[in-house]
């Protein structure tokens, strides 16, 4: 018997929306702080657009956009929302962060959000539940079908590199440069249902697989299977999670409008069959574009061959053109590909700021200023 | 006899004193700590209260006297850190924060005054008694929140409305010696200038020594390593000229530490932590302060200072009560945050003996004022802070 929840929910017209985790930071050193609860009940009493909420520890929180269809009003909401969140910040004496990691806190200082499914997590993973104080950008593309889903999950497994590549900007953990343009991902990596949707073609199918999982008493919900993307059937959604979160908001709307314009080819012109292959190759591609980023390489299942992340996303790009036409996403994406091609990341820029000022203290500043920009600033 | 052996009776080295304070400290801080619960600070006062003059009377006034140096050292960090915790930028985004520590001050102040006066205290003695009634002990507040590793928006309000306090008090506390002066018929020179001296030398010294470490830390790079050691010579550096030109340590450093955190708009000073070497000084500070209590005030003074102490929490908890929940944070913050702003101790001794030097018989009366009001709170404050800030859920320790 299938849960009601588990029931496709149908979504039109390539509707989409976001998540941000984001870094709640102290005014003193800048270090990770504690004080979602109180951010968190201090915009309850603001109205805003969107919704802010808890995540696992309790310097971290969560905001989601309602539903979109364009990017531009997206845009204008998440810059809404952050001017929101900002002012209260600044009332409560903090900073809010984007960045897929905070560059020097310890993970053994981090206190969980005093939630039942929070502490129950704690519980069951340890201290993997503290290490998942990270910070990830979901991109929720909306789907006709349970069916649609289950092939747009597919295809786009093919493109998880292009969106690591593209958000990376955790270079630093607990104080140290990674060498990775993401570190964020490896974390997730540590969790027992990470990984991939199982290679299903169709929604009864994969209602099977859910079932059965259900029935080993592994999973409960969706919520548990920690995929780098999933489909969500109660939103009617496909939720990319391999993002990280970006410095800006701005850049957080164009990824989204990526992922917006990419799936609109994948349902539209159904341009692939999905291919085991490209599960065999999941890895390695992904620690590729971890690893380095735009610079790294990917081993196209399809063609067999091997070629630079970088062409690959700026190809990908111009192959998109009518799409982004039709969505209104031609501009944002020849952003995109104009910072592609000049090597332009949120890593590359957290690292400048690290090879400039020589502190991380100063990077986490930094990368607060970035996104808070002048919101709710006393004039 | 050998004229290489010591000589006897043995005098005791200022540096051996301080070596056997800290061990004794440390020793009843942690005897207190394991089996009361109560914060370690109480420990060190106990122990001092034991060795001190109600006590076994090992630490005579003689051997106080002493360790003059190790107390202002301590005071100075403790002020200094406390000035780095106050964000001005945050009293500009949360203007209920100032508007609430206006309002205590105000209220602690008069409510202290009239508590006061109804008890026949002459009005200059209350009034003066009732500047330094505002202040709430620094030390206690940022070594209860360090002991705890506590951080959050009662730690982080409580410690603003501390070093606002205090400067409040300081402040007033200083123009009150125009009145002091006057009233034993100094002349208008000192009358005037002496205040004035006090406070712009002091935030001047202050100010300069912060231009000294931003100046500093440019030169050094980002090493916490070396602006830690720059920092403390500073901080001692500062303490010694604030002495040496008559100028008020505490005033000094509690500028320097606020110019540190709001004039570097560059970033060039690293936030580092100076706890691990302010905390030999505090447990010394505590243990002394501790020895310099009488048993004995508490039955003289014991009306007063019930007086004193009542209506200096009430003050401070109208204040905070009324106007904390309008900076919009959780429901309970108000309560526990007016309980964490209790404590007063050594830094008001230090008003006293500040404010009074001049004229040590106006000192002696206004010292059996506060003295029993602080004799209470050195013991009380501490652990209201403590219940403060656990029950707000903000203390490390807390963790399962």
């Amino acid at each position: 018997m299938t849960a009601p929840e588990m029931q496709f929910t149908p979504s039109k017209d390539l509707s989409f929306g976001v998540e941000l985790e984001l870094q709640i930071l102290n005014s003193r050193d800048f270090d990770l702080a504690r004080d979602a609860a109180d951010l968190i009940g201090l915009l309850d009493k603001t109205p805003h657009p969107g919704a802010v909420k808890p995540e696992i520890t309790e310097s971290m929180v969560e905001l989601n956009t309602s539903i979109h269809r364009e990017h531009d009003a997206l845009v204008a909401e998440l810059k809404v929302i952050r001017d929101a969140v900002a002012q209260a910040a600044r009332r409560l004496n903090l900073h809010i962060a984007g960045g897929g990691s905070h560059a020097f806190h310890q993970w053994a200082q981090r206190r969980i959000y005093p939630t039942e499914r929070f502490e129950h997590l704690l519980e069951m993973y340890g201290y993997l539940a503290k290490q998942f104080t990270i910070f990830g950008q979901h991109v929720h593309i909306g789907c006709p079908d349970g069916d649609s889903a289950v092939y747009l999950t597919h295809i786009l497994s093919r493109y998880v590199p292009h969106f690591i590549a593209l958000s990376a900007s955790s270079p630093f953990q607990q104080g140290e440069d990674t060498s990775y343009q993401s570190s964020r991902l490896n974390t997730v990596t540590a969790f027992p249902l990470s990984g991939q949707i199982p290679f299903v073609h169709s929604w009864s199918d994969f209602l099977g697989y859910f079932d059965k999982m259900r029935s080993y008493g592994i999973v409960e919900s969706m919520k548990d299977f920690y995929w780098d993307i999933r489909p969500k059937p109660e939103y009617g959604t496909v939720e990319i999670r391999v993002f990280d979160t970006p410095l800006t908001v701005e850049r957080a709307a164009a990824l989204a409008a990526y992922a917006q314009t990419l799936a609109r080819h994948i349902l539209v012109d159904r341009p692939l069959a999905p291919e085991r292959d490209v599960y065999t190759l999941y890895n390695y591609n992904r620690f590729q574009a971890c690893r380095y980023g735009i610079d790294g390489k990917l081993v196209d299942a399809y063609t067999r061959r091997t070629l630079s992340l970088r062409e690959d996303l700026l190809d990908t790009v111009k192959l998109l053109g009518p799409h982004s036409a039709v969505l209104g996403n031609g501009a944002v994406l020849a952003r995109l590909a104009a910072d592609v091609e000049a090597g332009r990341t949120d890593a590359a820029w957290l690292r400048q700021a690290y090879k400039e000022r020589k502190s991380l203290n100063d990077v986490a500043r930094m990368q607060s200023e970035e996104w808070m920009g002048k919101a709710g600033a006393p004039s | 006899m050998a004229t290489f052996l010591p000589q006897f009776p043995l005098f005791p080295e200022p540096v051996l004193l301080f070596g056997l304070l800290l061990l004794a400290g440390i020793a009843g801080g942690e005897l207190v700590k394991r089996t009361l619960k109560l914060p370690r600070i109480v420990g060190y006062i106990l122990t001092g209260l034991l060795l001190g003059a109600s006590g076994l009377n090992l630490l005579d006034q003689p051997l106080v006297d002493e360790s003059w140096i190790f107390l202002e050292i301590a005071l100075g960090l403790v002020l200094f850190e406390l000035g780095r915790r106050l964000h001005l930028d945050w009293l500009a985004n949360d203007r209920w924060l100032l508007a609430t520590s206006l309002l205590e001050c105000t209220l602690s102040f008069v409510l202290i005054y009239v508590a006061l006066t109804a008890l026949d205290v002459a009005p200059i003695y209350a009034t003066v008694a009732a500047a330094i009634g505002i202040s709430t002990s620094p030390a206690v507040v940022l070594l209860v929140a360090q002991e705890l590793k506590a951080e959050g928006q009662v730690t982080e309000r409580a410690l603003n409305l501390t070093a606002l306090n205090s400067v409040a008090a300081f402040v007033l506390a200083t123009m009150l010696l125009a009145w002091i002066h006057h009233d034993y018929q100094a002349g208008w020179t000192m009358v005037v200038l002496h205040p004035v001296y006090l406070l712009s030398g002091s935030v001047v010294l202050g100010y300069v020594a912060s231009a000294g470490a931003i100046g500093f830390s440019r030169l050094l790079g980002k090493h916490a390593e070396r602006q830690f050691v720059m920092l403390i010579g500073l901080v001692v550096l500062s303490i010694g000229a604030a002495r040496m030109l008559e100028l008020s340590v505490l005033l000094a450093l509690l500028s320097f530490g606020v110019f540190c955190r709001n004039v570097d708009r560059r970033y060039d000073l690293m936030e580092v932590d100076l706890t691990s070497v302010g905390q030999m000084f505090y447990v010394v500070l505590f243990v002394v302060g501790g020895a310099k209590l009488q048993l004995t005030d508490l039955a003289a003074g014991g009306l007063i200072g019930m007086a004193y102490v009542t209506a200096r929490f009430i003050g401070k908890a109208i204040g905070v009560i009324t106007l904390t929940p309008l900076s919009g944070v959780r429901p309970g913050t108000a309560g526990l945050l007016c309980i964490a702003l209790t404590p007063m101790s050594g830094l008001a001794l230090a008003m006293v003996h500040q404010t009074t030097t001049l004229y040590p018989e106006f000192g002696a009366h206004l010292a059996t004022i506060v003295i029993s009001a602080v004799l209470i709170l050195e013991i009380v404050g501490p652990i209201a802070v403590q219940f403060a800030l656990k029950r707000a859920g903000e203390a490390r320790t807390e963790e399962k």
